[in-house]
C-alpha cells in the first residue's frame, strides 16, 4: 500500500504543533525507517500512519483512498509495538490467531495461517508456551507474526529493536528485512538508532523538530544530506562542524567567492581527510598538527588540529607514529558548507563548480540542492 | 546478636499469631461447654465434656437454613454486581479517554473518607421510599458499587500498558472484547483479591441487613445470631455454636485463596 502524507499537521494542545505540515509518500511494497532524537516526532507520524492518532490538519492517503478519519482497524494496519505487547494469558498460536479470531476466521483456517505464520517467523516449535516463556527475540517474532496475521495494507514497528541487547538487535533486523522482502508488505520503522536504519531500509525519513528533515536511500542520506542536521545526525564518528571561516584561506580561489561569503558552516566526514599520497579526488591540502593518533586493528583516529580546530581522520592508518605536524588531503567526497540556515549549499550531489572550472558552466546557486523524486517538508 | 534477633522475631511473631487465633480458640471452646462453664470464673479453657449437642440445639432455635440461603443469595448477587461494574468503571478511569475524567475520579475518591456509618441513614430512607425495606433489593442494592474495588482495579489495569490496548484495538477487538478476552483474564489475581473481600465483607455484614430487614425470613446469618441474645442474657454456648457455623464458609474460602488475597491487597497498597 502506498502511503501519501499531505500537508499533515498534529499538535495536541491546540498551541504547539508537534508535526509540522507533512508532506511524503512512502511507496508500496519498501522499507522505510523513521528516524530521529527523541521528541522528534517519529512516533507521532507511526502513529498518525496507524490510525491511533488522528491529525489535526491534513490528509492522509492509502493508495487513492483518504483514510484520515478511518481509525486502526479500519486502515486494517499491522503494528508491533516497543514492548511487543503480547497478551500474557494466552499461548503463541492463540496470540497469533488473536486478530484472525477477531476478524471472525474459522478456527481451522485460523490455525492454518497462523503455523504458516510462525514458521515464516520461525517459532514453530514455540506455539504452546506462553510469551513469558520466550526469550526478547523470540517474543519480538510472534510480535511480528501477530502483526501479519491479518495480511496488513502496511506493517508498522515502533522501536521494536530497543528491548533487545546488542547481538540480537542485529540479528532481528536482518530477520525483519528478510521477512518483510519474503512477504513484501509496505513497513515503516522507527528507530533512534542510525545504524539499524542504515542497514535496511530502502529508504530513510530523517524527523526533527516536527519537520522532515530529508528522505532519501540511506546512501544519499550519507553522501548527500540535505542539511547540517542530517550530516551531524547520520555517521559514526561524528562529522567533523567547523565554521567555515576557519577554511576561508585555503579554500580561496577553489570554492568561489558567491558560496564562501554565504557558507557558515563546514561539515568534513572523517573518511574524507586523508593523506596525500592516498588521495583519490583531492579537493585541496590543508596543513594541521597531530594532537594525537590512536590505532587500533584495522582502525584509526587521528586528532589534527588544524587552525585551532579539531578535526578527526579515519583514513591516516598510514601515518608515521611520530609525526607532530603534516600536510593532509581534503578529499571533494564528504566535504560539504552549509548556510547561516544549515542548508546544504556545496559538496554532496550538488554539482561541484569550482572556480576556474571550464567544464561546467553552470550557476552553482542555481542547481538544485534537492534531487527530484525524494519529498521534503515545506 | 544474630541468634538473638531471631529468637526475638519468632518469639513476637508467636505472639502475635497467638493473639489472633485466640478468639476463635475461645469462639470454638466456647461452643462446646455447657451453659454454666462459658461464664464461670476462672474462665475454663478446654471443657470437661464436650457438648456436641449444642450445635444441633443452635440449629434449631432459629431458622438458619433460611438465612443460610438469604446470604448466599446476597452475597452472591452483591459480590457479581459490584465486581461488574467496577471493572467497568476501572476501565473507564484507565483506558479511556472522556471529558472531565481525572475530576470525576478525584470526586469517586472523596467519597471513600466518608464513614460508611454516616451513610447508613440517607441509604435506609431513600429505600424505604422505593419500597424495598425487608427485600433483597435493600440488603443488595446499596452495594452493587464499591469505589475502593474501582479503585483497586483500576491500579491493576494501568499496569497493563497502554500499548497492549492499542494492540488489541489494531488487531480488531472492541472496547468491549479487549475488556473481558485481554483485561481481566491479565489483571486474574486482583480481581480474585477483590472478590474474595467482597464475599467476605457481605457475609460478614451484620448492620446493614439488621436495620433494613425486621422480617425474620430476610434476615441473614449474621444477624440471625442475634436470636441466641434476649432481654434475659445471651445464651454463650449456642451463640457461638452458631457463630462457628457461620464463618466455616468463609474460612474454606479464606484458606483456598489467600495467595490471590495478600497478592491483591499488597499490589493496590492499600488495606483491605
Amino acid at each position: 500500500m502506498q502511503v501519501t502524507f499531505k500537508d499533515v499537521t498534529l499538535s495536541y494542545d491546540g498551541k504547539r504543533d508537534i508535526l509540522k505540515h507533512l508532506n511524503f509518500v512512502i511507496q508500496e511494497g519498501s522499507l522505510v525507517c523513521l528516524l530521529g532524537p527523541s521528541g522528534g516526532g517519529k512516533s507521532t507520524t507511526l502513529n498518525l500512519i496507524s490510525g491511533l492518532l488522528a491529525p489535526t490538519g491534513g490528509h492522509i492517503f492509502f493508495d487513492d483512498a483518504d483514510v484520515t478519519k478511518k481509525d486502526a482497524l479500519g486502515r486494517k494496519v499491522g503494528m508491533v509495538f516497543q514492548n511487543y505487547a503480547l497478551y500474557p494469558h494466552l499461548t503463541v498460536l492463540k496470540n497469533i490467531e488473536f486478530p484472525l479470531k477477531m476478524a471472525k476466521m474459522s478456527k481451522a483456517d485460523r490455525t492454518k495461517r497462523a503455523k504458516e505464520l510462525a514458521a515464516l517467523v520461525h517459532v514453530e516449535d514455540q506455539l504452546d508456551k506462553k510469551p513469558g516463556e520466550l526469550s526478547g527475540g523470540q517474543q519480538q517474532r510472534v510480535a511480528i507474526a501477530r502483526a501479519l496475521a491479518k495480511e496488513p495494507s502496511i506493517l508498522l514497528l515502533d522501536e521494536p529493536l530497543s528491548n533487545l541487547d546488542a547481538r540480537l538487535r542485529i540479528e532481528m533486523r536482518e530477520e525483519i528485512r528478510r521477512i518483510q522482502r519474503e512477504t513484501g508488505v509496505t513497513t515503516v520503522f522507527v528507530t533512534h538508532d542510525q545504524d539499524e536504519a542504515m542497514h535496511i531500509s530502502d529508504q530513510i525519513m530523517v524527523l526533527h523538530d516536527g519537520h522532515i528533515q530529508q528522505f532519501s536511500t540511506p546512501k544519499k542520506l550519507y553522501a548527500s544530506p540535505d542539511n547540517l542536521f542530517v550530516a551531524q545526525f547520520i555517521g559514526e564518528p561524528v562529522i567533523n562542524s567547523i565554521p567555515a571561516t576557519a577554511l576561508n584561506h585555503d579554500l580561496a580561489g577553489i570554492v568561489p567567492d558567491s558560496i564562501l561569503t554565504q557558507a557558515q558552516t563546514a561539515g568534513i566526514r572523517p573518511e574524507a581527510l586523508t593523506l596525500p599520497q592516498r588521495a583519490l579526488d583531492p579537493l585541496v591540502t590543508l596543513h594541521g598538527k597531530v594532537l594525537e593518533f590512536d590505532q587500533f586493528g584495522r582502525e584509526s583516529t587521528a586528532n589534527i588540529d588544524y587552525n585551532g580546530y579539531q578535526l578527526i581522520s579515519t583514513e591516516m592508518s598510514q601515518l608515521a607514529h611520530d609525526t607532530k605536524e603534516l600536510d593532509f588531503t581534503l578529499e571533494k567526497k564528504g566535504f560539504f558548507l552549509f548556510d547561516a540556515d544549515g542548508k546544504r549549499i556545496f559538496g554532496g550531489d550538488t554539482p561541484m563548480v569550482l572556480v576556474g572550472d571550464q567544464s561546467a558552466q553552470k550557476d552553482p546557486a542555481a542547481a538544485p540542492t534537492e534531487s527530484g523524486g525524494d519529498t521534503h517538508a515545506e | 546478636m544474630k541468634k538473638v534477633a531471631s529468637i526475638l522475631r519468632y518469639t513476637i511473631l508467636t505472639l502475635g499469631a497467638l493473639i489472633m487465633i485466640l478468639p476463635f480458640f475461645w469462639m470454638l471452646s466456647t461452643s462446646l461447654k455447657t451453659q454454666p462453664e462459658t461464664v464461670q470464673i476462672p474462665p475454663v479453657w478446654i471443657p470437661k465434656q464436650l457438648q456436641w449437642g449444642n450445635y444441633v440445639e443452635a440449629f434449631k432455635a432459629a431458622p438458619f437454613a433460611r438465612y443460610f440461603v438469604n446470604s448466599v443469595i446476597v452475597t452472591g448477587v452483591t459480590t457479581i454486581g459490584q465486581l461488574f461494574t467496577s471493572i467497568l468503571a476501572a476501565f473507564a478511569f484507565s483506558k479511556l479517554r472522556f471529558w472531565g475524567k481525572n475530576i470525576l475520579f478525584l470526586i469517586f475518591l472523596g467519597t471513600m473518607m466518608i464513614p460508611g456509618e454516616m451513610l447508613i441513614i440517607p441509604n435506609f430512607v431513600t429505600l424505604s421510599n422505593m419500597h424495598l425495606v425487608n427485600t433483597y433489593g435493600a440488603l443488595i442494592l446499596p452495594w452493587l458499587a464499591s469505589f475502593f474495588t474501582v479503585f483497586t482495579l483500576r491500579q491493576t489495569f494501568n499496569s497493563v500498558s497502554d500499548q497492549t490496548y492499542f494492540a488489541a484495538k489494531i488487531d480488531g477487538a472492541s472496547d468491549w472484547r479487549f475488556l473481558w478476552h485481554i483485561l481481566v483474564p491479565m489483571s486474574k489475581s486482583t480481581i480474585t483479591a477483590v472478590t474474595v473481600l467482597q464475599v467476605i465483607g457481605s457475609w460478614n455484614a451484620f448492620m446493614w441487613p439488621l436495620i433494613v430487614t425486621n422480617d425474620e425470613n430476610m434476615r441473614t446469618l449474621p444477624v440471625g445470631l442475634q436470636a441466641f441474645t434476649t432481654d434475659a442474657g445471651t445464651n454463650f454456648a449456642l451463640l457461638m455454636a452458631a457463630s462457628t457455623f457461620v464463618i466455616i464458609p468463609m474460612v474454606v474460602v479464606y484458606i483456598f485463596l489467600q495467595k490471590y488475597i495478600i497478592a491483591g491487597i499488597s499490589n493496590s497498597g492499600l488495606k483491605g
